[in-house]
C-alpha cells in the first residue's frame, strides 16, 4: 500500500501542548515517526544567565504548567548545591510535603487529559475534583493556584499555616479513599482496557538507554528512583518504597503506566502523611517568615569556576540544574544555567516506541508517557 | 526497607571506579577525582573526570562496557570566551549507573526488581558522574557524538548543537531542534556574543500595550 505522512499537530488533541508529531503510515500501520519540537522556546536559559539567584525561582516555576512546584525545587537543591548552603531539616519537611503535594496535582491532571483522550470522558472530572483539593493545599502555602515561587535558597517561603496540617490530613485521608474510585471507573472499563493493554510495550534497559526515568521506567518493573538511589531532601528518614509495576514480558504498556501512577499517588499521599507526624517541631507550630528554622542564610553570589547540579524526581522522570556561578554583576548571576527536561528526551522514545501499532493508537501511546511541552520547550 | 544507599560503600564504589580509569588512561591527559555535592542535608559523592576530546570517545565506550554506566542524564555546552585560549569551549556531560536490568519473568508476567538501597555495593551502586571536556580557541569547536553508545545522548547532542553551537562528530541527522527550522547557519543563542540586558520595571512597563506607538507610515496615511 502506498506510504504517507501525517503531520498530527501543533494543533491536534494528541500534543498536550504545542508541537508536532509527524507520522508516516502505511495503510493503517506506523512505519516511521518524527516529533517536531520547539513552538514554546522561550530561552529560559539565557533569561537565567541575566537575572540573580533569586530572582530565578519564577521562571524555573513557569516551566511546567502541570508541576510548577518541583521545577522551582529541582532548580533550589542545583542552586543550594551551587552556593552551598545547609537546610533546616523543617524546612526540608515543608518541602517535602509541597513536592508530593504537587506530585499528586500532576499526575491527577496527566490522568485527567489522558482518559478523554482514550474515550473516557468522565475520569476527567473525578480528576479534577480531586485536583481542586491539592490546589487549595498548595495555596495555602505558597499563595497561588498554579505558580508558586514557594522555595526559597536555604529554605521555604513561609512556614505551614495555621491549621494546615489538619485540613492536609482530612484531605489527602479523603484522596486515599477516592483512588477506588478510579480504579472502580476505569480497571473495569472495557474501552478504557482495549485501548491501552498490550499497547505501546517499552522494555526497561532500553528506556535507560534511551534516557527515559521517572514513573516511565518503574512501570517496566524495576524501582530504581532518585529519590533514594541519589537521596536528597528527608526521603530516607520516612519509611516508603517506589511503586513498581509488574509488567508483562514484552515491557511495560500504557496499562502499566497507568497503575505505577496511580499507586504512586498513594505512595505520595503516604508520604505526605508521615512527614506531617515527622516534622521537628511540630506540623501545628508557626514560625514568622524569615525564621532560620525556616530559612538559611546563603551567599547571593557565586565565584567564577563554582558549579552546582542536582538530580530531581520528577512526576515525568529525572530533571535536573547544572549552575555555573560567576556570570554578570560580580557573580550575583550565574555564567550560564543548563536544564535537563525529563519529556525533551522521553518523546523521541516515545515516538520510536509507537512504530508498529495502528495509527489510532498514537494518543494512547504518547499521552501514557505524560508529556509537558512546557519543560520540554523551556 | 532501607530506602537509603550507604554513603561509605557509594565512597568505595566510586574510588574502584576512579582507579580502575586512573590506571588506564591518566597517561592520555584524564584526571579523576571524586567529589562530594556541598549543601544540602545529605552526604553524597560524586566521579569527576576532566578529559580531552581526543580521548572522550574511548573513555565513554569504557565507561559504558566495563564500568555498566548506562544512563546519559545530560549533555550540556558553555561557551568561554574569556578563557580562550586553552578553553573557550566546554561540553559537560551528566552519567549516571543506574544498574537497570530487565527484569525476570515467570509465566509471561515479569517479577519486579525491588533493590534494598542499604544492602547494594560494588558495580551495583548507583553512582554520578560529571564529565568535563574543555575545547581550546576555535571557530568550529567539535568533539565526537555518543549517540551510537547512549540512545539518550541524541537529543542533548541535537540541543547543544542549535543552542550552544558545539557540533558532535559522527551524529546523525543533527538538525534544529528548539530553534526554528529557517534559523539562520552559524546562529547559536547561547554564545556569549549575544548580549542579553535587565529591563528595568519601568522601562518594561511603560506603554506595555503599545498604545503609544506610531506606526512607520503616520503622517502618509490620508
Amino acid at each position: 500500500m502506498a506510504e504517507m505522512w501525517i503531520s498530527m499537530g501543533p494543533q491536534h488533541p494528541m500534543t498536550h501542548g504545542l508541537w508536532t508529531l509527524k507520522v508516516k503510515i502505511d495503510g493503517e500501520t506506523i512505519v516511521d515517526t518524527i516529533p517536531d519540537l520547539g513552538y514554546i522556546h522561550r530561552g529560559v536559559e539565557k533569561i537565567c544567565e541575566s537575572r540573580d539567584f533569586t530572582q530565578i525561582t519564577p521562571y524555573c516555576d513557569r516551566l511546567c504548567y502541570a508541576s510548577a512546584n518541583t521545577w522551582s525545587h529541582s532548580y533550589i537543591y542545583a542552586a543550594e548545591n551551587l552556593l552551598e548552603v545547609e537546610v533546616p531539616e523543617r524546612a526540608e519537611y515543608i518541602r517535602l510535603i509541597a513536592v508530593e503535594i504537587q506530585r499528586i496535582a500532576s499526575h491527577l491532571m496527566w490522568l485527567g487529559a489522558y482518559c478523554p483522550d482514550i474515550g473516557n470522558l468522565t475520569a476527567f472530572v473525578y480528576c479534577l475534583r480531586e485536583r481542586e483539593m491539592m490546589l487549595d493545599l498548595l495555596q495555602e502555602l505558597g499563595g497561588s493556584r498554579m505558580h508558586y515561587n514557594f522555595p526559597r535558597i536555604g529554605g521555604v517561603k513561609r512556614d505551614l499555616p495555621h491549621g494546615f496540617a489538619m485540613r492536609c490530613r482530612a484531605k489527602v485521608k479523603l484522596f486515599l479513599e477516592r483512588i477506588h474510585e478510579y480504579e472502580a471507573l476505569l480497571d473495569e472499563s472495557t474501552i478504557f482496557l482495549i485501548r491501552t493493554q498490550g499497547v505501546g510495550y517499552a522494555k526497561p534497559e532500553e528506556m535507560v538507554n534511551h534516557g527515559v526515568t521517572g514513573p516511565n521506567l518503574r512501570a517496566g518493573g524495576v524501582n530504581y528512583d532518585v529519590r533514594w538511589a541519589h537521596p536528597y531532601s528527608v526521603y530516607d528518614e520516612l519509611d516508603w518504597t517506589p511503586s513498581v509495576e509488574r509488567s508483562s514480558v514484552k515491557g511495560a504498556d500504557c496499562y502499566d503506566r497507568y497503575r505505577v501512577r496511580l499507586d504512586e499517588m498513594k505512595t505520595s499521599a503516604e508520604l505526605i502523611l508521615q512527614a506531617l507526624d515527622r516534622i521537628p517541631g511540630g506540623a501545628e507550630t508557626y514560625h514568622e517568615p524569615g525564621d532560620p528554622a525556616l530559612v538559611a542564610k546563603a551567599p547571593s553570589r557565586a565565584t567564577d569556576g563554582q558549579t552546582g547540579f542536582h538530580h530531581f524526581e520528577d512526576p515525568r522522570g529525572e530533571s535536573m540544574f547544572y549552575i555555573v556561578g560567576g556570570g554578570d554583576e560580580r557573580g550575583k548571576n550565574p555564567y550560564r544555567v543548563s536544564i535537563r527536561s525529563p519529556m525533551f528526551i522521553t518523546i523521541p522514545y516515545a515516538a520510536k516506541c509507537m512504530i508498529g501499532y495502528k495509527i489510532a493508537d498514537v494518543p494512547a501511546i504518547m499521552g501514557s508517557f505524560d508529556p509537558c511541552i512546557g519543560e520540554t520547550d523551556r | 526497607m532501607g530506602m537509603k544507599v550507604n554513603h561509605e560503600k557509594q565512597v568505595a564504589a566510586a574510588n574502584d571506579v576512579i582507579t580502575a580509569l586512573d590506571a588506564e588512561f591518566s597517561g592520555e591527559g584524564l584526571s579523576c577525582e571524586l567529589r562530594m555535592h556541598a549543601g544540602g542535608k545529605q552526604q553524597r559523592s560524586y566521579v569527576y573526570l576532566e578529559c580531552p576530546p581526543s580521548i572522550w570517545l574511548i573513555v565513554a565506550e569504557t565507561l559504558s562496557e566495563v564500568h555498566g554506566v548506562d544512563y546519559c542524564s545530560m549533555i550540556t555546552g558553555i561557551h568561554w570566551p574569556e578563557k580562550a585560549p586553552e578553553m573557550e569551549w566546554q561540553i559537560v556531560v551528566h552519567l549516571m549507573r543506574m544498574g537497570i536490568q530487565n527484569p525476570p519473568s515467570s509465566e509471561g508476567i515479569v517479577i519486579p526488581i525491588i533493590s534494598d538501597a542499604s544492602i547494594l555495593q560494588g558495580s551495583d551502586m548507583p553512582l554520578e558522574f560529571e564529565i568535563s571536556i574543555p575545547i581550546s580557541e576555535t571557530r568550529t569547536p567539535t568533539v565526537p557524538s555518543v549517540q551510537h553508545i547512549w540512545v539518550g545522548a541524541d537529543w542533548n547532542e541535537k540541543e547543544t548543537w542549535d543552542l550552544v553551537g558545539i557540533d558532535f562528530e559522527g551524529h546523525k541527522e543533527m538538525r534544529r531542534v528548539l530553534q526554528p527550522h529557517e534559523t539562520p547557519a552559524g546562529f547559536h543563542p547561547l554564545q556569549k556574543q549575544h548580549k542579553l540586558r535587565y529591563h528595568e520595571f519601568n522601562e518594561m512597563y511603560d506603554d506595555a500595550q503599545g498604545f503609544m506607538r506610531k506606526s512607520e507610515d503616520i503622517g502618509k496615511v490620508k
